[in-house]
């Protein structure tokens, strides 16, 4: 239980109904902060609480807030982006399973905040049966009065749409998830115009993830310094770890941020098993470039894991024991991101594909060293270029398998 | 600067002044330097795909694209630095990765953006050995064209096209990742009258034309820029045409008509009527002097007139008024009509002058008019109150002169030919052999729009002039000069015909 | 031969429409709607659902051949989409595959003769805390074994 008292997670499966959301102080923040904080209070705290991003870019979801314009007539949108999809990442899944009022609340104070009426949860499509306790949570509120017209009695409202997405980790990023809301191919959009300016229908759109938002109540409810009591003075709060792999309790484990990643896999999630060693660790999804076990006395925040060439991404670690043939982690590494492009843009739509057979021909046939100097060569041909992240995203983790496990990798490919 | 307030920026170490809100591209364009691109357009929206026109901005730490970025004031722009040429090497060496080795045998080869980019941008040794993509190469898509998904680089700019400027979007983008592509939807292909500039856009040899594939080589065309005169639009076009060194021995010199910038008339685009009459300037042409609707080779149009002359002169001035009939038409440019005006008009005083010309058709809603002809306001610019004659009046008349055979879109041709038959002097000034010819007595072979100089004013009075794009053949001649030298031996001085 | 939802789903597509402030944007969630019915999107279904949003058929085929959800021809009764991603393949996910694939006869991306069920591998489903995963008809299953997906098999083909 983390320190500040305040748990995002319930641990059981049951007590995400509104009567038990209720009876531990379920929206009471809400109505305060809309029937008496003032919207730019509202964002002045999540800012100094220095909440990032939980869905894999981490920037700070009060900044972005500020960058919706002020005094502008027309609609206002919230999207909550629920596509989680990074591999090695299933925190967002239990949040719309144990905590779906959390989620509601924070989008209530998120959309007061900024001016929002009308909010879209886009949840990935594999998710329609998480989905269906959303709705019904939508629908306990919505009788309650904490979703609809009037709330808490003032001029205040909120409508909440669900909308499923059909396979396609792209709509993860922000403008491919507009895209895809407005009924078209998941393709991001060029910036600028940015979302907060120019987004859904062409209005004023604010996108957060789904833990992000159901972060958002406490830091109302306690203070952000109450929140900053936990985690670190850039990167506050307690935030979900995911742990997967090679480890005897895989789960999600709700820490302080800056939690050293030693300490998530061996004492929260026991370790690897019995005989088995350590041999790699992804830290933050897929995207994030993997790190040896010398490298993993290291904190989980967002800097840190920048500074040390890797990222806390999604939070979504998978721990790869000894033994496991890394020519294979690279190639459903190479595999995902070629099945995943959208295609739009050049670099990403050819590189990834062409990284993708030459694995493939590795595996199959073998080959040499200059094929993986070209692997490295097409990746820095990606860096930099893309539309979207998700040329980082393919190219990063792809050098690092490269260059950190490069002996290795020659000597399997080696005939 | 169209009343927009202009910024200024550094390109290239060059000081530019350009319109608040153009793209660093455009900019770029204007200054004399050339950014490589393929997605972009002008004329569409901004796609931001191919990633061709990476540049350095300074205080931004990543490239950016010149397609996308509006200018600033005090920007500093960099468009040859390693870190770009680097990139579009990249960028380039993906494109041509997915790329079939085609040139030999692509339509698209000489004026292809992939081959430039290669010369100037590229240049390295492929590393590309594991198999390529394959797709279909022949996809015919409707309007004769022909799509090879092999070649595409998926810029999409076909796709935005029909969405944005003809609105009815028959191309769309399907599949994801390498496995893109671009098609139509069953039994809808496209079917508009702009499909053509579909060819023109596409920067690749993915989407050709049924017309003019595997007929020559972009090398050997001669492009010379002309008037469109289809319509009263008078879009901007360029005539392309091989003269010299033809690959075969025939009648054919006009291998394309394509379109031409014009941001005051017809912005980028031109309609498949202005291109399909590429043929017009070929097919069914009169080449020689014909009297009795049978060729005389070697009678020269000079000596042919005079008996036009001696026809003319024959009939006393106090009845000419009455007797000489003149059939002109509204293809005529201004300073023909001007010299028709002084001739026929003011010279020798005829009141029995007339205008047949196509028959309107159905506008559309982007550049086609009605007016089937391109100079109709020049037509009245010169002074000319245009009427169709009644039958009658030209069956009356001793002394016929009719240019373009346009009569015969409004009679049948028993009833012209009934009509004429009591004219004993008649006389054809025609660019096309048809019926008309054995009808009367001499047909003059004049020249197509294209093979002359002039001025027409287009449906918005917007005067445009002209060169001859295309050699006539020997024995072809332009109407103005049939006008002139008729009226040198009828001794009528031309000096006061306003010929702007 | 031409496409008509069923009453109820046409009921659910209407409403549907209207929670969308431009009616295009409700062409995933139709799609999804026509798909649960048919169990697949066909052409026909494809050119109702452009009439019905106000679109042209090009633009529902954009979108149906670019998620991997949606099904352009009929698949078996129930799809088996066994994650062949990272944690997943750690976790013992081809051997897993392999099983499937020998003891139904077919390969990923087929269907069985009897067109009970079909076979996909897919990317990440985010259930990796359960891996091997894979789902069907919305439902995941996880950590598989070749007991639990052998008994899987059996359940689902005698309710084909």
């Amino acid at each position: 239980m983390p320190e500040n008292g305040f748990r995002l997670l319930p641990l059981d499966d049951d007590s995400w109904r509104l009567e038990a959301y209720l009876r531990r102080g379920g929206y009471e923040t809400a109505r305060k902060v809309l029937t008496s904080m003032a919207p730019e209070a509202v964002i002045a705290e999540v800012r100094k609480a220095s909440l990032r991003g939980r869905g894999g870019a981490g920037f700070p979801a009060g900044v972005k807030w500020g960058f919706v314009p002020k005094g502008v007539s027309g609609p206002k949108y919230l999207c909550v982006n629920s596509d989680e999809a990074e591999p090695g990442t299933f925190k967002d899944r239990l949040v719309l399973l144990r905590a779906p009022h959390q989620l509601l609340e924070g989008m209530l104070i998120t959309a007061f905040a900024v001016g929002i009426r009308t909010a879209f949860i886009y949840v990935r499509g594999e998710y329609a049966l998480v989905a269906r306790r959303l709705e019904e949570a939508i629908v306990e509120a919505r009788s309650a009065g904490y979703i609809g017209p009037r709330l808490f009695g003032t001029d205040l409202s909120l409508d909440v749409v669900v909308h499923l997405g059909a396979g396609a980790y792209i709509c993860g990023e922000e403008t491919a998830l507009l895209e895809s809301l407005e009924g078209r191919r998941g393709m991001p959009r060029v910036r600028p115009p940015f979302p907060a300016v120019v987004g859904l229908f062409r209005s004023p759109t604010v996108i957060n993830n789904v833990e992000t938002l159901a972060t958002v109540p406490q830091i109302l409810a306690r203070g952000a310094d109450s929140f900053l009591s936990r985690g670190l003075p850039k990167d506050g709060g307690t935030r979900l770890y995911c742990v997967s792999g090679a480890v005897r309790r895989p789960g999600t484990y709700e820490l302080a941020v800056g939690t050293p990643l030693r300490e998530i896999i061996e004492v929260h999630a026991g370790g690897t098993p019995e005989g088995k060693g350590l041999k790699a660790v992804i830290p933050g999804g897929l995207s994030a470039p993997v790190l040896l076990p010398g490298e993993i006395d290291i904190p989980m925040d967002v800097d840190s894991l920048a500074r040390a060439g890797s990222m806390l991404g999604s939070a979504g670690i998978v721990v790869i024991p000894e033994g496991t043939p890394m020519l294979d982690v690279l190639h459903a590494t190479a595999r995902f991101y070629a099945h995943e492009s959208c295609g739009k843009c050049t670099p990403c739509r050819i590189g990834t594909s062409w990284i993708l057979k030459i694995v493939g021909r590795l595996r199959r046939d073998g080959g040499r060293p200059a094929d993986f100097d070209l692997i490295l060569r097409l990746a820095d041909g990606i860096k930099g270029k893309t539309l979207c992240p998700l040329g980082e995203g393919a190219a990063m983790p792809i050098q690092a398998l490269v260059t950190k496990f490069r002996g290795e990798l020659e000597r399997a490919v080696a005939r | 600067m169209n009343g927009k307030k202009p910024v200024g920026l550094t390109i290239d170490g060059l000081k530019v002044q350009a319109a608040e809100g153009t793209n660093v591209l455009r900019a770029a364009e204007q200054a004399g330097v050339t950014i490589p691109h393929f997605c972009f357009h002008a004329g569409l929206d901004v796609e931001g795909s191919c990633r061709m026109c990476l540049v350095e901005i300074e205080g931004l730490p990543k490239l950016e694209l010149a397609c996308s970025t509006i200018i600033r004031e005090g920007m500093i722009v960099r468009t040859s630095t390693d870190r770009v040429r680097e990139a579009r090497k990249d960028v380039l060496e993906f494109l041509l990765a997915e790329h079939p080795l085609d040139c030999p045998i692509c339509d698209k080869a000489g004026e292809c953006r992939l081959q430039d980019y290669y010369d100037l941008h590229g240049l390295y040794a492929s590393r590309m050995v594991e198999p390529r993509e394959r797709r279909d190469k022949k996809v015919p898509i409707g309007r004769g064209l022909i799509l090879d998904r092999e070649r595409c680089v998926l810029c999409t700019r076909c796709v935005r096209f029909l969405r944005l400027v003809t609105g009815t979007g028959e191309l769309g983008m399907f599949e994801r990742s390498l496995r893109s592509e671009v098609g139509i939807y069953d039994g809808r292909p496209v079917d508009n009258n702009y499909s053509g500039n579909l060819v023109d856009i596409c920067p690749v040899g993915a989407i050709t034309a049924e017309d003019f594939r595997f007929k020559t080589r972009a090398w050997f065309l001669v492009r010379r820029p002309s008037i469109c005169p289809h319509c009263s639009r008078g879009c901007a076009v360029i005539i392309e045409s091989v003269e010299g060194y033809p690959l075969r021995r025939s009648e054919k010199r006009v291998y394309r008509v394509t379109a031409r910038e014009n941001p005051a008339v017809n912005g980028f685009w031109i309609c498949d009527v202005g291109r399909d009459g590429r043929h017009d300037i070929d097919d069914g042409r009169h080449a020689a002097v014909s009297e009795k609707g049978a060729p005389v080779q070697g009678l020269s149009w000079e000596k042919a007139l005079a008996g036009v002359a001696a026809a003319i002169r024959s009939v006393p001035g106090p009845e000419r008024a009455g007797k000489i009939a003149v059939v002109l038409n509204a293809r005529l440019t201004c300073e023909e009509l001007a010299l028709a005006k002084g001739l026929f008009v003011t010279g020798l005083g005829l009141d029995k002058v007339f205008f047949a010309d196509r028959k309107p058709g159905p506008a559309d809603s982007l550049l086609l008019t009605s007016d089937r002809v391109p100079n109709a306001k020049g037509v009245r610019d010169a002074g000319f109150t245009p009427r169709l004659p009644a039958l009658g009046e030209l069956a009356g008349a001793e002394v016929l002169l009719v240019f373009g055979s346009y009569i015969l879109e409004h009679f049948g041709e028993e009833d012209v030919a009934r009509a004429l038959a009591g004219v004993p002097s008649k006389y054809l000034f025609a660019a096309h052999t048809g019926p008309l010819d054995r009808l009367v007595d001499a047909v003059f072979p004049v020249a197509h729009p294209a093979e002359k100089s002039g001025t027409y004013i287009n449906t918005e009075g917007v005067r445009q002039s002209f060169a001859r794009a295309v050699r006539p053949c020997p024995a072809v001649v332009a109407e103005g000069a049939i006008l002139a030298c008729l009226a040198n031996s009828l001794g009528i001085s031309l000096g006061d015909a306003d010929v702007r | 031969m031409s496409y008509a939802p069923a009453p109820a789903a046409l009921r659910k597509i209407e409403e549907t429409i209207a929670l969308y402030p431009e009616k295009s944007a409700a062409l995933l969630p139709v799609l999804h709607i026509i798909q649960e019915g048919s169990g697949f999107i066909s052409p026909e279904a494809e050119s109702w659902a452009a009439a019905k949003l106000g679109i042209l058929p090009v633009r529902v085929r954009e979108v149906v051949s670019f998620y991997t959800m949606f099904r352009r021809a009929p698949a078996g009764r129930s799809t088996l989409q066994v994650c062949h991603n990272v944690s997943c393949a750690l976790a013992g996910a081809e051997d897993i595959l392999r099983f499937i694939s020998e003891k139904l006869g077919i390969a990923p991306g087929e269907t069985t003769p009897d067109g009970a069920i079909s076979l996909v591998t897919v990317e990440c489903l985010g259930h990796c805390d359960n891996a091997p995963c894979l789902q069907f008809d919305g439902v995941d299953h996880g950590p598989a074994t070749r007991e639990s997906v052998a008994a899987l098999i059996e359940e689902l083909k005698a309710h084909a």
